[in-house]
Protein backbone atom coordinates (compact mmCIF):
# COMPACT_ATOMS: atom_id res chain seq x y z
CA UNK A 1 0.00 0.00 0.00
CA UNK A 2 1.58 3.84 -0.99
CA UNK A 3 -1.29 5.77 -0.10
CA UNK A 4 -4.89 6.30 -0.07
CA UNK A 5 -6.78 8.48 -3.13
CA UNK A 6 -9.85 9.79 -2.30
CA UNK A 7 -11.49 11.03 -6.19
CA UNK A 8 -14.42 11.49 -8.06
CA UNK A 9 -15.72 10.45 -11.19
CA UNK A 10 -12.90 9.73 -13.75
CA UNK A 11 -13.35 13.32 -15.13
CA UNK A 12 -10.89 16.25 -15.10
CA UNK A 13 -8.20 16.08 -12.56
CA UNK A 14 -9.49 12.69 -10.89
CA UNK A 15 -8.98 11.42 -14.08
CA UNK A 16 -4.86 12.37 -14.46
CA UNK A 17 -4.62 10.67 -11.62
CA UNK A 18 -6.11 7.56 -11.80
CA UNK A 19 -5.22 6.90 -15.00
CA UNK A 20 -1.78 8.16 -14.12
CA UNK A 21 -1.75 5.40 -11.15
CA UNK A 22 -2.73 2.68 -13.20
CA UNK A 23 0.14 3.37 -16.26
CA UNK A 24 2.61 3.14 -13.51
CA UNK A 25 1.40 0.06 -11.89
CA UNK A 26 1.00 2.31 -8.33
CA UNK A 27 -1.21 0.09 -5.92
CA UNK A 28 -3.20 2.87 -4.38
CA UNK A 29 -5.77 2.21 -1.52
CA UNK A 30 -9.08 3.98 -3.83
CA UNK A 31 -11.86 5.65 -1.85
CA UNK A 32 -14.39 7.37 -4.18
CA UNK A 33 -16.19 10.03 -3.06
CA UNK A 34 -18.79 12.71 -4.45
CA UNK A 35 -16.79 15.68 -5.56
CA UNK A 36 -20.56 17.26 -6.20
CA UNK A 37 -21.83 16.51 -2.93
CA UNK A 38 -19.07 18.25 -1.09
CA UNK A 39 -17.38 15.25 0.02
CA UNK A 40 -14.19 16.77 -0.27
CA UNK A 41 -14.99 19.11 2.20
CA UNK A 42 -16.09 16.78 5.14
CA UNK A 43 -14.13 15.86 8.29
CA UNK A 44 -13.46 12.15 6.72
CA UNK A 45 -10.12 13.77 4.68
CA UNK A 46 -7.32 15.83 6.33
CA UNK A 47 -7.42 19.65 5.82
CA UNK A 48 -3.97 20.98 5.63
CA UNK A 49 -3.55 24.18 3.53
CA UNK A 50 -2.52 21.99 0.41
CA UNK A 51 -5.99 20.39 0.16
CA UNK A 52 -8.52 23.44 1.28
CA UNK A 53 -6.32 25.75 -0.72
CA UNK A 54 -5.61 24.07 -3.90
CA UNK A 55 -6.03 25.87 -6.89
CA UNK A 56 -7.15 22.89 -9.61
CA UNK A 57 -10.91 23.11 -6.79
CA UNK A 58 -12.66 19.78 -6.35
CA UNK A 59 -10.05 17.37 -7.47
CA UNK A 60 -8.36 14.12 -5.95
CA UNK A 61 -6.62 13.62 -2.88
CA UNK A 62 -3.57 11.58 -2.18
CA UNK A 63 -2.41 10.48 1.57
CA UNK A 64 0.86 9.26 1.75
CA UNK A 65 1.81 8.88 5.29
CA UNK A 66 1.04 12.16 7.12
CA UNK A 67 0.78 13.90 3.91
CA UNK A 68 -2.05 14.94 2.03
CA UNK A 69 -1.49 15.80 -2.03
CA UNK A 70 -3.19 17.83 -4.36
CA UNK A 71 -3.14 19.18 -8.13
CA UNK A 72 -3.29 16.67 -10.35
CA UNK A 73 -0.39 16.93 -12.18
CA UNK A 74 2.03 17.08 -9.95
CA UNK A 75 0.27 14.20 -8.29
CA UNK A 76 0.93 12.09 -11.44
CA UNK A 77 4.45 13.69 -11.70
CA UNK A 78 5.14 11.86 -8.16
CA UNK A 79 3.31 8.97 -9.36
CA UNK A 80 5.83 8.55 -12.28
CA UNK A 81 8.62 8.74 -9.64
CA UNK A 82 7.48 6.19 -7.43
CA UNK A 83 5.56 3.55 -10.03
CA UNK A 84 7.33 1.20 -11.98
CA UNK A 85 5.85 1.33 -14.76
CA UNK A 86 7.25 3.04 -18.04
CA UNK A 87 7.83 6.86 -17.45
CA UNK A 88 5.30 9.35 -18.04
CA UNK A 89 7.41 12.24 -18.47
CA UNK A 90 10.31 12.47 -20.60
CA UNK A 91 13.59 12.07 -19.54
CA UNK A 92 15.46 14.90 -21.43
CA UNK A 93 15.20 17.99 -19.98
CA UNK A 94 13.91 20.20 -22.63
CA UNK A 95 10.96 17.91 -23.53
CA UNK A 96 10.31 17.63 -19.83
CA UNK A 97 9.70 21.56 -20.24
CA UNK A 98 8.03 21.15 -23.15
CA UNK A 99 5.80 18.90 -21.12
CA UNK A 100 5.54 21.36 -18.14
CA UNK A 101 4.77 24.03 -19.81
CA UNK A 102 2.06 22.09 -22.04
CA UNK A 103 0.29 21.21 -18.34
CA UNK A 104 0.82 25.10 -17.83
CA UNK A 105 -1.80 25.72 -20.34
CA UNK A 106 -3.83 23.55 -19.76
CA UNK A 107 -4.13 24.44 -16.26
CA UNK A 108 -3.91 27.98 -16.41
CA UNK A 109 -6.22 28.53 -19.60
CA UNK A 110 -8.07 24.95 -20.65
CA UNK A 111 -8.91 23.62 -17.17
CA UNK A 112 -10.92 26.93 -15.92
CA UNK A 113 -12.97 26.95 -19.18
CA UNK A 114 -13.64 23.40 -19.29
CA UNK A 115 -14.90 23.56 -15.48
CA UNK A 116 -16.94 26.79 -16.03
CA UNK A 117 -18.80 25.29 -19.20
CA UNK A 118 -19.14 21.77 -17.07
CA UNK A 119 -21.00 23.38 -14.08
CA UNK A 120 -23.24 25.67 -16.16
CA UNK A 121 -24.27 22.84 -18.26
CA UNK A 122 -24.92 20.63 -14.55
CA UNK A 123 -24.71 23.09 -11.94
CA UNK A 124 -24.27 21.08 -8.27
CA UNK A 125 -27.27 21.57 -6.16
CA UNK A 126 -26.36 22.85 -3.19
CA UNK A 127 -23.51 24.58 -2.09
CA UNK A 128 -21.49 21.74 0.84
CA UNK A 129 -20.55 23.06 4.73
CA UNK A 130 -16.86 23.24 5.80
CA UNK A 131 -15.25 25.36 2.34
CA UNK A 132 -11.97 26.79 3.45
CA UNK A 133 -11.34 28.87 1.13
CA UNK A 134 -13.29 31.87 0.08
CA UNK A 135 -12.95 31.77 -3.21
CA UNK A 136 -13.69 28.18 -3.77
CA UNK A 137 -16.85 29.05 -1.94
CA UNK A 138 -18.13 31.39 -4.35
CA UNK A 139 -17.28 29.39 -7.60
CA UNK A 140 -19.61 26.95 -5.84
CA UNK A 141 -22.38 29.41 -5.13
CA UNK A 142 -21.69 30.86 -8.49
CA UNK A 143 -22.21 27.19 -10.06
CA UNK A 144 -25.50 26.29 -7.82
CA UNK A 145 -27.05 29.79 -8.47
CA UNK A 146 -26.47 29.19 -12.19
CA UNK A 147 -24.76 32.51 -12.13
CA UNK A 148 -22.59 31.92 -14.75
CA UNK A 149 -21.38 35.30 -16.45
CA UNK A 150 -22.14 34.95 -20.24
CA UNK A 151 -18.57 36.85 -21.36
CA UNK A 152 -16.52 34.42 -19.32
CA UNK A 153 -19.09 31.40 -21.10
CA UNK A 154 -18.25 32.78 -24.68
CA UNK A 155 -14.43 33.33 -23.34
CA UNK A 156 -14.28 29.93 -22.21
CA UNK A 157 -15.95 28.11 -24.79
CA UNK A 158 -13.26 29.95 -27.32
CA UNK A 159 -10.45 28.73 -24.99
CA UNK A 160 -11.68 25.35 -25.72
CA UNK A 161 -11.69 25.76 -29.76
CA UNK A 162 -8.10 26.95 -28.89
CA UNK A 163 -7.19 23.83 -27.13
CA UNK A 164 -8.65 21.68 -29.46
CA UNK A 165 -6.84 23.83 -32.74
CA UNK A 166 -3.57 23.37 -30.50
CA UNK A 167 -3.53 19.50 -30.30
CA UNK A 168 -4.45 19.10 -34.31
CA UNK A 169 -1.90 21.71 -34.67
CA UNK A 170 0.71 19.54 -32.20
CA UNK A 171 -0.26 16.04 -34.02
CA UNK A 172 -0.09 17.62 -37.34
CA UNK A 173 3.77 15.72 -37.69
CA UNK A 174 1.64 12.14 -37.48
CA UNK A 175 2.83 11.62 -34.18
CA UNK A 176 0.50 9.66 -31.60
CA UNK A 177 1.13 11.25 -28.17
CA UNK A 178 1.37 15.13 -27.73
CA UNK A 179 4.96 15.12 -27.05
CA UNK A 180 5.86 12.35 -29.10
CA UNK A 181 6.18 9.61 -26.18
CA UNK A 182 3.01 8.91 -24.52
CA UNK A 183 2.65 11.18 -21.22
CA UNK A 184 1.12 13.64 -18.69
CA UNK A 185 0.39 15.65 -21.37
CA UNK A 186 -1.87 13.55 -23.25
CA UNK A 187 -3.38 12.35 -19.94
CA UNK A 188 -4.47 16.27 -18.40
CA UNK A 189 -5.38 17.44 -22.25
CA UNK A 190 -8.11 14.38 -22.55
CA UNK A 191 -8.96 14.66 -18.68
CA UNK A 192 -10.50 18.77 -19.35
CA UNK A 193 -11.22 18.24 -22.95
CA UNK A 194 -13.81 14.58 -22.63
CA UNK A 195 -16.77 16.21 -21.36
CA UNK A 196 -16.25 19.18 -23.56
CA UNK A 197 -17.36 17.44 -27.14
CA UNK A 198 -21.10 17.64 -25.74
CA UNK A 199 -20.36 20.97 -24.51
CA UNK A 200 -18.72 22.63 -27.73
CA UNK A 201 -18.82 20.69 -30.52
CA UNK A 202 -18.08 23.25 -32.72
CA UNK A 203 -14.42 22.74 -31.22
CA UNK A 204 -14.64 18.94 -32.77
CA UNK A 205 -15.90 19.55 -36.55
CA UNK A 206 -12.80 19.95 -38.26
CA UNK A 207 -10.44 17.84 -36.02
CA UNK A 208 -9.42 14.21 -37.29
CA UNK A 209 -6.45 14.15 -35.59
CA UNK A 210 -7.59 14.89 -32.24
CA UNK A 211 -10.42 12.15 -33.00
CA UNK A 212 -8.09 9.91 -33.58
CA UNK A 213 -5.80 10.63 -30.57
CA UNK A 214 -8.82 10.22 -27.93
CA UNK A 215 -9.66 6.97 -29.55
CA UNK A 216 -5.37 5.66 -28.92
CA UNK A 217 -5.68 7.51 -25.71
CA UNK A 218 -9.16 5.33 -24.82
CA UNK A 219 -7.71 2.37 -26.14
CA UNK A 220 -4.80 2.08 -23.37
CA UNK A 221 -6.02 -0.37 -21.00
CA UNK A 222 -4.97 1.56 -18.06
CA UNK A 223 -6.80 5.06 -19.39
CA UNK A 224 -9.46 2.08 -20.03
CA UNK A 225 -9.50 0.72 -16.08
CA UNK A 226 -9.54 4.51 -15.02
CA UNK A 227 -12.82 5.12 -16.89
CA UNK A 228 -14.11 2.05 -15.93
CA UNK A 229 -14.65 3.12 -12.45
CA UNK A 230 -17.02 5.44 -13.22
CA UNK A 231 -20.23 4.21 -11.12
CA UNK A 232 -22.59 6.77 -13.85
CA UNK A 233 -22.85 6.22 -17.54
CA UNK A 234 -21.28 9.62 -18.48
CA UNK A 235 -18.39 10.44 -16.23
CA UNK A 236 -17.31 13.34 -18.32
CA UNK A 237 -20.68 15.40 -18.05
CA UNK A 238 -19.88 15.32 -13.96
CA UNK A 239 -18.57 19.03 -12.79
CA UNK A 240 -17.70 20.03 -9.53
CA UNK A 241 -16.85 23.54 -9.50
CA UNK A 242 -12.69 23.98 -11.03
CA UNK A 243 -10.05 26.22 -10.86
CA UNK A 244 -11.02 29.76 -11.04
CA UNK A 245 -11.03 31.90 -14.31
CA UNK A 246 -8.19 34.51 -14.36
CA UNK A 247 -8.79 37.17 -12.68
CA UNK A 248 -6.85 39.50 -14.98
CA UNK A 249 -8.92 38.31 -17.83
CA UNK B 1 31.39 31.98 -23.98
CA UNK B 2 27.85 30.89 -22.99
CA UNK B 3 25.40 29.59 -24.95
CA UNK B 4 22.15 30.62 -22.70
CA UNK B 5 20.82 33.81 -23.13
CA UNK B 6 18.10 35.18 -20.26
CA UNK B 7 15.72 37.76 -21.62
CA UNK B 8 14.64 39.78 -18.33
CA UNK B 9 13.49 42.67 -16.55
CA UNK B 10 13.99 43.78 -13.28
CA UNK B 11 14.85 40.70 -10.85
CA UNK B 12 11.59 40.68 -9.36
CA UNK B 13 8.60 38.66 -9.45
CA UNK B 14 8.49 36.40 -13.12
CA UNK B 15 12.06 37.81 -14.74
CA UNK B 16 13.48 37.32 -11.28
CA UNK B 17 13.01 33.73 -10.91
CA UNK B 18 15.19 31.99 -13.97
CA UNK B 19 17.49 34.98 -13.10
CA UNK B 20 18.16 33.48 -9.30
CA UNK B 21 17.79 29.89 -10.26
CA UNK B 22 20.92 30.35 -13.07
CA UNK B 23 23.08 32.50 -10.49
CA UNK B 24 22.62 29.81 -7.77
CA UNK B 25 23.31 27.16 -10.43
CA UNK B 26 26.45 28.79 -11.21
CA UNK B 27 25.32 29.00 -14.83
CA UNK B 28 26.88 31.77 -16.74
CA UNK B 29 24.25 33.50 -19.14
CA UNK B 30 24.30 36.73 -21.53
CA UNK B 31 22.22 39.02 -19.49
CA UNK B 32 19.57 40.73 -22.49
CA UNK B 33 17.72 43.36 -20.25
CA UNK B 34 13.75 44.52 -21.64
CA UNK B 35 12.61 47.54 -20.51
CA UNK B 36 8.76 46.42 -19.23
CA UNK B 37 7.87 50.06 -18.70
CA UNK B 38 9.03 50.94 -22.14
CA UNK B 39 7.61 47.80 -23.90
CA UNK B 40 10.29 46.84 -25.21
CA UNK B 41 9.42 43.22 -24.76
CA UNK B 42 6.62 43.73 -27.41
CA UNK B 43 9.18 44.88 -30.46
CA UNK B 44 9.84 42.82 -32.89
CA UNK B 45 13.32 42.09 -32.02
CA UNK B 46 12.27 40.72 -28.91
CA UNK B 47 8.86 38.74 -30.34
CA UNK B 48 10.92 37.36 -33.28
CA UNK B 49 12.19 35.40 -29.77
CA UNK B 50 8.85 34.89 -28.35
CA UNK B 51 6.35 35.24 -30.33
CA UNK B 52 3.68 36.01 -27.53
CA UNK B 53 5.99 38.59 -25.91
CA UNK B 54 6.03 38.00 -22.24
CA UNK B 55 9.00 38.37 -20.07
CA UNK B 56 10.88 36.15 -19.34
CA UNK B 57 12.19 34.02 -22.19
CA UNK B 58 15.50 31.76 -22.50
CA UNK B 59 17.66 30.36 -25.11
CA UNK B 60 19.58 27.68 -24.69
CA UNK B 61 21.46 27.03 -27.84
CA UNK B 62 18.65 27.04 -30.51
CA UNK B 63 15.98 25.99 -27.80
CA UNK B 64 13.96 28.88 -26.82
CA UNK B 65 12.02 28.46 -23.31
CA UNK B 66 8.80 30.23 -21.95
CA UNK B 67 6.97 29.95 -18.77
CA UNK B 68 9.10 31.46 -15.55
CA UNK B 69 8.52 28.60 -13.31
CA UNK B 70 9.09 26.01 -15.81
CA UNK B 71 12.11 27.48 -17.36
CA UNK B 72 13.59 27.23 -13.64
CA UNK B 73 12.77 23.25 -13.75
CA UNK B 74 14.76 23.29 -16.78
CA UNK B 75 17.99 25.33 -15.18
CA UNK B 76 17.89 22.87 -12.46
CA UNK B 77 17.54 19.76 -14.49
CA UNK B 78 19.80 20.43 -17.67
CA UNK B 79 22.82 22.04 -16.12
CA UNK B 80 25.16 21.17 -13.09
CA UNK B 81 25.24 22.76 -9.97
CA UNK B 82 23.68 22.71 -6.90
CA UNK B 83 20.54 20.74 -7.22
CA UNK B 84 17.66 23.11 -6.63
CA UNK B 85 14.77 20.65 -6.20
CA UNK B 86 14.31 18.47 -2.95
CA UNK B 87 15.74 14.67 -4.09
CA UNK B 88 11.91 13.06 -2.11
CA UNK B 89 9.28 13.07 -4.42
CA UNK B 90 6.70 14.40 -1.70
CA UNK B 91 9.08 17.02 -1.05
CA UNK B 92 9.20 17.97 -4.82
CA UNK B 93 5.49 17.54 -5.44
CA UNK B 94 5.30 20.27 -2.24
CA UNK B 95 7.80 22.79 -4.00
CA UNK B 96 5.13 22.31 -6.94
CA UNK B 97 2.39 22.58 -5.21
CA UNK B 98 3.79 26.13 -3.54
CA UNK B 99 5.13 27.34 -6.74
CA UNK B 100 1.87 26.86 -8.41
CA UNK B 101 -0.02 28.67 -5.18
CA UNK B 102 2.18 31.55 -5.46
CA UNK B 103 2.05 31.63 -9.35
CA UNK B 104 -1.74 31.24 -9.72
CA UNK B 105 -3.64 32.37 -6.39
CA UNK B 106 -0.69 34.93 -4.72
CA UNK B 107 1.12 36.66 -7.33
CA UNK B 108 -1.64 37.94 -9.91
CA UNK B 109 -2.84 39.97 -6.42
CA UNK B 110 0.33 41.31 -5.61
CA UNK B 111 0.86 42.40 -9.23
CA UNK B 112 -2.70 43.78 -9.75
CA UNK B 113 -1.52 45.91 -6.40
CA UNK B 114 1.83 46.70 -7.91
CA UNK B 115 0.52 47.58 -11.48
CA UNK B 116 -2.10 50.27 -10.06
CA UNK B 117 0.64 52.05 -7.74
CA UNK B 118 3.86 51.65 -9.46
CA UNK B 119 3.26 50.31 -13.59
CA UNK B 120 0.23 51.92 -14.41
CA UNK B 121 2.12 55.20 -12.64
CA UNK B 122 5.41 55.12 -14.40
CA UNK B 123 3.63 54.68 -17.91
CA UNK B 124 0.43 56.81 -17.63
CA UNK B 125 2.63 60.03 -18.42
CA UNK B 126 3.75 58.85 -22.07
CA UNK B 127 2.13 60.40 -24.42
CA UNK B 128 -1.36 59.16 -25.39
CA UNK B 129 -1.08 58.34 -28.75
CA UNK B 130 1.92 56.26 -28.33
CA UNK B 131 1.01 54.17 -25.76
CA UNK B 132 -2.27 53.25 -27.67
CA UNK B 133 0.09 52.19 -30.25
CA UNK B 134 2.37 50.09 -27.48
CA UNK B 135 -0.75 48.45 -26.12
CA UNK B 136 -1.63 47.41 -30.05
CA UNK B 137 1.19 45.82 -30.89
CA UNK B 138 1.01 43.29 -27.86
CA UNK B 139 0.11 39.65 -28.99
CA UNK B 140 -1.90 38.28 -26.22
CA UNK B 141 -5.79 39.53 -25.59
CA UNK B 142 -5.20 39.12 -22.18
CA UNK B 143 -2.16 41.23 -21.29
CA UNK B 144 -3.75 44.20 -23.61
CA UNK B 145 -6.55 44.06 -21.31
CA UNK B 146 -4.29 44.04 -18.52
CA UNK B 147 -2.18 46.82 -19.20
CA UNK B 148 -5.25 48.81 -20.18
CA UNK B 149 -6.40 48.23 -16.66
CA UNK B 150 -2.79 49.34 -15.34
CA UNK B 151 -2.76 52.16 -17.02
CA UNK B 152 -6.24 53.88 -16.87
CA UNK B 153 -5.97 52.86 -13.09
CA UNK B 154 -8.82 50.76 -13.90
CA UNK B 155 -9.07 47.89 -11.40
CA UNK B 156 -12.19 48.03 -9.62
CA UNK B 157 -12.64 48.57 -5.81
CA UNK B 158 -13.48 44.82 -5.83
CA UNK B 159 -10.59 43.48 -7.60
CA UNK B 160 -8.32 45.61 -5.64
CA UNK B 161 -10.05 44.40 -2.35
CA UNK B 162 -10.10 40.29 -3.29
CA UNK B 163 -6.21 41.06 -4.07
CA UNK B 164 -5.82 42.55 -0.19
CA UNK B 165 -7.69 39.76 0.95
CA UNK B 166 -5.45 37.31 -0.62
CA UNK B 167 -2.39 39.26 0.18
CA UNK B 168 -3.18 39.25 3.82
CA UNK B 169 -4.17 35.21 3.53
CA UNK B 170 -1.39 34.13 1.24
CA UNK B 171 1.41 36.12 4.30
CA UNK B 172 -0.50 33.97 6.58
CA UNK B 173 0.45 30.50 5.34
CA UNK B 174 4.21 31.66 4.11
CA UNK B 175 4.11 31.84 7.72
CA UNK B 176 2.99 28.71 8.88
CA UNK B 177 4.67 26.80 6.03
CA UNK B 178 7.64 28.30 7.29
CA UNK B 179 7.08 27.78 10.87
CA UNK B 180 7.05 23.87 9.92
CA UNK B 181 10.06 24.02 7.75
CA UNK B 182 13.48 25.88 7.53
CA UNK B 183 12.79 26.32 3.54
CA UNK B 184 9.26 26.49 1.49
CA UNK B 185 9.07 23.35 0.65
CA UNK B 186 11.36 20.83 2.75
CA UNK B 187 14.49 21.29 4.81
CA UNK B 188 16.28 22.35 1.50
CA UNK B 189 16.71 25.78 -0.55
CA UNK B 190 15.62 25.46 -3.94
CA UNK B 191 13.09 26.32 -6.51
CA UNK B 192 10.28 27.01 -4.55
CA UNK B 193 12.12 29.54 -2.31
CA UNK B 194 13.86 31.42 -5.56
CA UNK B 195 9.93 31.53 -6.50
CA UNK B 196 8.67 33.04 -3.08
CA UNK B 197 11.47 35.58 -2.76
CA UNK B 198 10.78 37.24 -6.41
CA UNK B 199 7.46 37.55 -4.77
CA UNK B 200 7.89 38.25 -1.27
CA UNK B 201 10.93 40.09 -0.77
CA UNK B 202 9.78 43.73 -0.67
CA UNK B 203 6.64 42.79 1.53
CA UNK B 204 8.01 43.92 4.39
CA UNK B 205 7.99 47.60 3.12
CA UNK B 206 4.87 46.91 0.78
CA UNK B 207 2.89 45.40 3.88
CA UNK B 208 4.38 46.79 6.73
CA UNK B 209 1.47 45.85 8.77
CA UNK B 210 0.91 42.26 7.74
CA UNK B 211 4.43 41.01 7.53
CA UNK B 212 7.32 42.46 10.32
CA UNK B 213 9.78 40.57 12.71
CA UNK B 214 6.88 40.86 15.38
CA UNK B 215 3.99 39.05 13.67
CA UNK B 216 5.91 36.97 11.01
CA UNK B 217 9.46 36.31 12.41
CA UNK B 218 9.60 33.23 10.12
CA UNK B 219 9.22 35.28 6.90
CA UNK B 220 11.16 37.72 8.39
CA UNK B 221 13.93 34.73 8.68
CA UNK B 222 13.49 33.32 5.53
CA UNK B 223 14.32 36.42 3.50
CA UNK B 224 16.82 37.60 5.42
CA UNK B 225 18.47 33.86 4.75
CA UNK B 226 17.83 33.95 1.01
CA UNK B 227 18.96 37.86 0.68
CA UNK B 228 22.31 36.57 2.84
CA UNK B 229 22.82 33.97 -0.57
CA UNK B 230 25.62 35.41 -2.65
CA UNK B 231 23.46 34.55 -5.69
CA UNK B 232 21.25 36.62 -4.55
CA UNK B 233 23.26 39.90 -4.16
CA UNK B 234 24.73 38.95 -7.63
CA UNK B 235 21.32 38.50 -9.33
CA UNK B 236 19.66 41.89 -7.80
CA UNK B 237 23.24 43.85 -8.94
CA UNK B 238 21.41 43.80 -12.17
CA UNK B 239 18.35 45.54 -11.25
CA UNK B 240 18.14 49.15 -12.89
CA UNK B 241 15.01 50.80 -11.02
CA UNK B 242 13.95 51.52 -7.55
CA UNK B 243 12.06 48.20 -7.39
CA UNK B 244 15.03 46.02 -7.32
CA UNK B 245 16.32 48.48 -4.73
CA UNK B 246 14.02 47.66 -2.31
CA UNK B 247 15.82 44.54 -1.26
CA UNK B 248 18.11 46.65 0.93
CA UNK B 249 15.42 46.70 3.73
CA UNK B 250 16.54 43.22 4.34
CA UNK B 251 19.68 44.25 5.22
CA UNK B 252 17.88 45.71 8.56
CA UNK B 253 18.32 43.28 11.77
CA UNK B 254 15.44 41.13 13.37
CA UNK B 255 13.68 43.91 16.11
Amino acid sequence: MTGILYHGQPNGPSFTVLAAAFEKGVDLERRPIDLVAGDRHSAALPHPIEVDQSIEGEGPVLVVGDVAMTDSVFLACYLDDIGTGPAIRPADPYARWQMMAWCRYVIERVAPAAAALGNAAAPPHTVPAGIASADLAARWTDAVEGEADATQLADSRTKIVQAVEKIEAQLADGRDWLMGDFSIADLESFAWLAGMRALVPQAFVASPRVDAWEARLRARPAVAQALGLATVPNPEAIWAPGPEINRWG
Amino acid sequence: MTDVTLYHWEPNANSGKPMLALFEKGVAFDSHYLDLLNFDQHRPDYLAVNPLGTIPAMTHGDKVLTESTAIMEYVNEAFDGPRLMPADPVDQWRARWWMKFLDQWLAPSFSMIGWSVFVGPSVRQKDPAELEAAIDRIPMPERRTAWRKAINGAFSPEEMTESQRRVGLGIGYLEAALVQREWLASGEYGLADINGFNLAYAMPLSQPQLCNDELTPNIMRWLRAIYARPATRACWALGRTDLARRISLLESEPA
